[in-house]
């Protein structure tokens, strides 16, 4: 469900439609939250935060600008609800967080030494900050236009393309070796 | 590995496939039922709502407007003064003297009042 469709029921939601506003959850749960993730690397904490971003755009519907696409002004809310989330975690856990890495946390995996691709993705994201993670997610697995990315994250259009240069160059790394890997 | 190039402007596909599938959330539906449960028990504020969240914000505006608006006032009265003190009004250069021929017309003023 895009383009026409989306623009509906974004219309719909607006006019304070929950089913239509529902129906736009739906059809983009699976990119807020892995959006979400790329900032926190916290499954739970992501799904809060994709959650709370859903609410906030919710209540602030009326200054939604139908004539606008909605996706990236849905993205900009879970981006700010998971950045605040960060803020508060690093606030209340700092001590606890700072002795385990990022990475492995939600890889359990990785201590039975079955590390698959995915698990060293993530673990080569977690190495970036997170400006080069949003700006490579975005603009390789979420699709978003790099005017977009820089519109969504307020900072230029060529820090965004230097940031994916960048974030990509860390990523291929770790595609190319798994590959070799997988080939032996 | 595939062939795009890093300074390739479009999205590169087999990178963000990858990228989608290590990012991916279980439990979607789970996350979707949860989301509208909680959507229920919350309405979008309407536009008096919106206008009224940023009414403590207004104030402060408004004060600081007022206040600088206030101040400018003071600055400009201020030159406005300066400019009084230096033009004496006609009743002033008749009573100070230093005018020639003040105390003549003075003199005839008071004589024309005398019955």
């Amino acid at each position: 469900m895009t383009g026409v469709d989306e623009a509906t029921l974004a219309a719909r939601a607006g006019k304070g439609d929950a089913d239509a506003f529902g129906a736009l959850i739906e059809l983009h749960q699976a990119m807020a939250r892995r959006v979400a993730y790329t900032i926190l690397e916290d499954r739970e904490d992501a799904d809060d935060a994709a959650q709370e971003g859903f609410l906030s755009a919710w209540r602030a519907i009326a200054r939604y600008d139908p004539s606008k696409a909605f996706r990236p002004w849905l993205m900009q809310i879970v981006v700010n609800a998971a950045r605040d989330l960060r803020r508060r975690r690093r606030v209340r856990a700092a001590d606890s967080l700072d002795t385990i890495s990022p990475a492995s946390r939600d890889n359990p995996a990785r201590e039975a030494g079955d590390i698959d691709l995915g698990e060293r993705l993530r673990a080569a994201l977690a190495t970036l900050p997170e400006r080069q993670r949003l700006a490579v997610v975005l603009f390789d697995a979420e699709g978003y236009a790099q005017a977009e990315i820089a519109a969504l994250l307020r900072i230029p259009e060529g820090t965004v393309k230097s940031d994916v240069f960048h974030g990509r160059r860390a990523l291929r790394r770790v595609l190319s070796t798994v590959k070799e890997e997988w080939d032996e | 590995m595939s062939e795009h190039s890093l300074f390739d402007s479009a999205p590169d596909a087999e990178l963000g496939a990858a990228l989608r599938e290590a990012l991916a959330m279980p439990f979607g539906a789970a996350f979707v039922n949860r989301a509208c449960a909680r959507l229920r028990q919350e309405r979008p504020r309407s536009w008096d709502e919106e206008l009224a969240g940023w009414f403590w914000q207004g104030l402060v505006a408004a004060s600081l407007v007022t206040l600088l608006a206030g101040w400018g006032l003071k600055a400009f009265g201020a030159v406005d003064e300066s400019d009084a003190t230096t033009v004496t009004s006609a009743a002033g250069q008749l009573l100070d003297g230093s005018t020639p021929g003040a105390n003549i017309l003075l003199a005839s003023m008071t004589a024309a009042d005398t019955p």
